[in-house]
């Protein structure tokens, strides 16, 4: 990134975190829009990271999203962390750190112990296929799950009324930059390196002493990570878990989908996709409700069939016909 | 433990369970031919189901041309469709090395499809009702479904004439040979777009002929056709990717896992088993339980 885009993206994320205090905003249509933008992109950048990155095609990402709100639902509906402390303060599980770090952990955890076996076993298309499968079965698992899961219905937080967006939107703001500072610094270790090299001649890198089994796995579970966290940042929006709403494949195919317009393998990629292909998306649901599904169809065929290499690799391509 | 009911009881369950996992079979022996030449995890192959019976349900109610027989309309549709999304849709996105692409068309194609499909007919769920409908036969002592049956029939002619053509015509051969190898079999001057072409052309007339035989047997709405798509690539794993005859008895495997899973254990963890054995089989014995397991050159 050159030092220019660097200064335009401190100007536009310092602009994005001021912006509640604009008078109206907080109530404008725009704010919730932005929100369900930011949560995109962690999703993206999620996906991007094993994919983009890694160059394992995973199609399980919503599973971990799924992971994540689950675990954010059930450690608050049960109180299962801070005992007595949140009695006396209600509001405790609100968007609380603790939490939501165990709505990653969940999903990374999970990541590892399915990650292992398929990475080690499956390559290509075949790791896409079993991530497949494993998402329909963690979904099946949580349908399955008893009162701890609440079955088919899922679980209701025991969130008191909602009054504003503010916090939602600052949290999904700041998770999503430090996302990309923390996919940016990674990128540039030794690590990122490894992942590169691994998806880009996995023979060539195990020659050269990668342990390709452990780098694609750590890129799978960071990925999780990354959902979880993101799952749990929807529970505190939605309240409402439930095996269809949050095992849901869009979770996966539209933060898949962003990323590839956006660009995989960049870092603003995921983050341009998710602002454009959520744009779409929601201008179809406004102006033509009854076709917005439609659209949004045929918006995924027109970006494939005339920007097959996303967004950001738009400007590379045009500099490199000129030069 | 639980007590093994008696055979009869047995027997009707092997039967329905194999009759309907033959239609995952056909749906899986379309998804093989495109995934060989192509590479591609075509997930539209259900909604392209649930369109044909759709199209076979309009069909009966509108001109009043019997499921069967609609056959002889779908099948040679469903070619023509399937040329063109290849020509329209993929052609480009074939010779692209990011395979992503190709499956973004399919989902991107899937979304178009099951919304054109509710905008049409709505979302609620629909079904062909016939004088048959409900008329039952009697096959090795158990009574089944005639329409369960036929969709059988149908299921076995469609992967017979597919092999045939596979074994017998010289563009049969050519795209098992792409299938095997595309870069050698394009050195061998065969086009990887015509066998691309004929791979969706023969997989589409498929998704129709199982479109036949979801109509005539289960009620469906548009939203039917992506668990239809899971369950054709477990077929497909089972059988073993690039296997044409081993799709169909994935999809019969499958069919007789589900029945007994449903009997004996319990409806709720139907699916959660069948991707179980399909993350057991993909890494176990990725080439599939009915092939040899053959060394590379």
């Amino acid at each position: 990134m050159s030092r220019a885009l660097q200064w335009i993206a401190v100007l536009v994320v310092a602009a994005l975190a001021l912006l509640p205090f604009v008078p109206g905003a907080v109530d404008a249509y725009y704010f919730s829009f932005l929100f369900f933008v930011f949560l995109y992109a962690i999703m993206a950048q999620s996906w991007n990271l094993v994919a983009g990155y890694g160059g394992q095609i995973s199609l399980g990402s919503h599973a971990f999203f799924g992971l994540g709100a689950y675990t954010t639902a059930i450690l608050w509906s049960g109180n299962y962390l801070w005992g007595s402390l949140y009695d006396a303060h209600p509001g405790m599980y609100y968007f609380d750190p603790v939490t939501m770090l165990f709505g990653g952990l969940v999903a990374a955890v999970a990541a590892v112990f399915i990650g292992l076996p398929l990475l080690s076993k499956l390559h290509g298309d075949y790791f896409a296929l079993g991530t497949l499968g494993f998402g329909e079965i963690v979904k099946v698992l949580f349908v399955n799950g008893g009162d701890f899961t609440g079955g088919a219905f899922g679980i209701v937080a025991p969130a008191s009324a909602f009054d504003t967006l503010r916090p939602h939107y600052w949290v999904a703001l700041g998770l999503m930059v430090a996302t990309a500072l923390a996919i940016r610094a990674l990128m540039r270790s030794r690590y990122g390196l490894a992942l590169i090299a691994v998806r880009d001649d996995e023979m060539a890198a195990s020659a050269n002493g990668i342990d390709t089994l452990k780098v694609k796995v750590a890129a799978f579970a960071g990925s999780a990570f990354i959902a979880g966290v993101a799952g749990s940042l929807y529970t505190y929006y939605i309240f409402h878990v439930g095996p269809d709403s949050v095992f849901d494949l869009d979770w996966m195919l539209l933060p898949l989908m962003m990323t590839v317009v956006g660009g995989t393998g960049t870092l603003l990629g995921p983050i341009l996709g998710a602002l454009v292909m959520y744009a779409v998306f929601d201008l179809a649901r406004i102006v033509v409700p009854d076709y917005h599904p439609v659209i949004s169809g045929l918006t995924i065929i027109l970006a494939m069939l005339f920007l097959p290499k996303g967004m950001m690799r738009l400007g590379v391509m045009q500099r490199r016909k000129s030069a | 433990m639980f007590n093994l009911p008696p055979p009869e009881i047995l027997l009707q369950l092997s039967l329905n369970g194999a009759l309907g996992g033959a239609m995952y079979g056909v749906a899986a022996v379309g998804l093989s031919l495109i995934f060989g030449t192509m590479r591609l995890i075509f997930l539209a192959q259900g909604a392209m189901i649930i369109l044909a019976a759709y199209f076979v349900r309009a069909l009966f109610y509108g001109l009043g041309i019997d499921p069967f027989l609609s056959l002889l309309i779908v099948v040679p549709v469903g070619l023509v469709v399937g040329w063109l999304i290849y020509q329209g849709l993929f052609r480009k996105a074939a010779a692209e090395e990011d395979r992503n692409v190709s499956l973004l068309i399919a989902v991107g194609l899937m979304f178009l499809v099951q919304n054109l499909m509710t905008v049409i007919w709505g979302g609620n769920t629909a079904g062909v009702v016939t004088s048959y409908t409900a008329t039952g036969i009697e096959l090795l002592g158990v009574r089944t479904s005639f329409t369960r049956s036929m969709g059988f029939l149908i299921a076995l002619a469609g992967t017979g004439l597919v092999m045939l053509f596979l074994r017998k015509t010289i563009v049969g051969k050519a795209v098992r040979a792409a299938s095997e190898d595309m870069d050698a079999a394009t050195l061998m001057g065969i086009s990887p777009h015509r066998v691309n072409a004929i791979a969706f052309a023969i997989g589409i007339s498929l998704a129709g002929a199982a479109g036949v035989a979801v109509a005539t047997t289960f009620p469906f709405n548009p939203f039917a056709g992506f668990i239809f798509s899971l369950k054709a690539l477990v077929a497909l794993a089972l059988g073993g990717i690039g296997n044409v005859t081993g799709a169909l008895a994935g999809g019969i495997l499958l069919g007789l896992i589900e029945a007994y899973v449903q009997f004996f254990i319990s409806g709720g963890w139907t699916n959660a088993i069948a991707y179980g054995v399909f993350l057991l089989v993909l890494m176990f014995k990725p080439e599939g339980l009915f092939s040899r397991p053959y060394k590379k050159a």
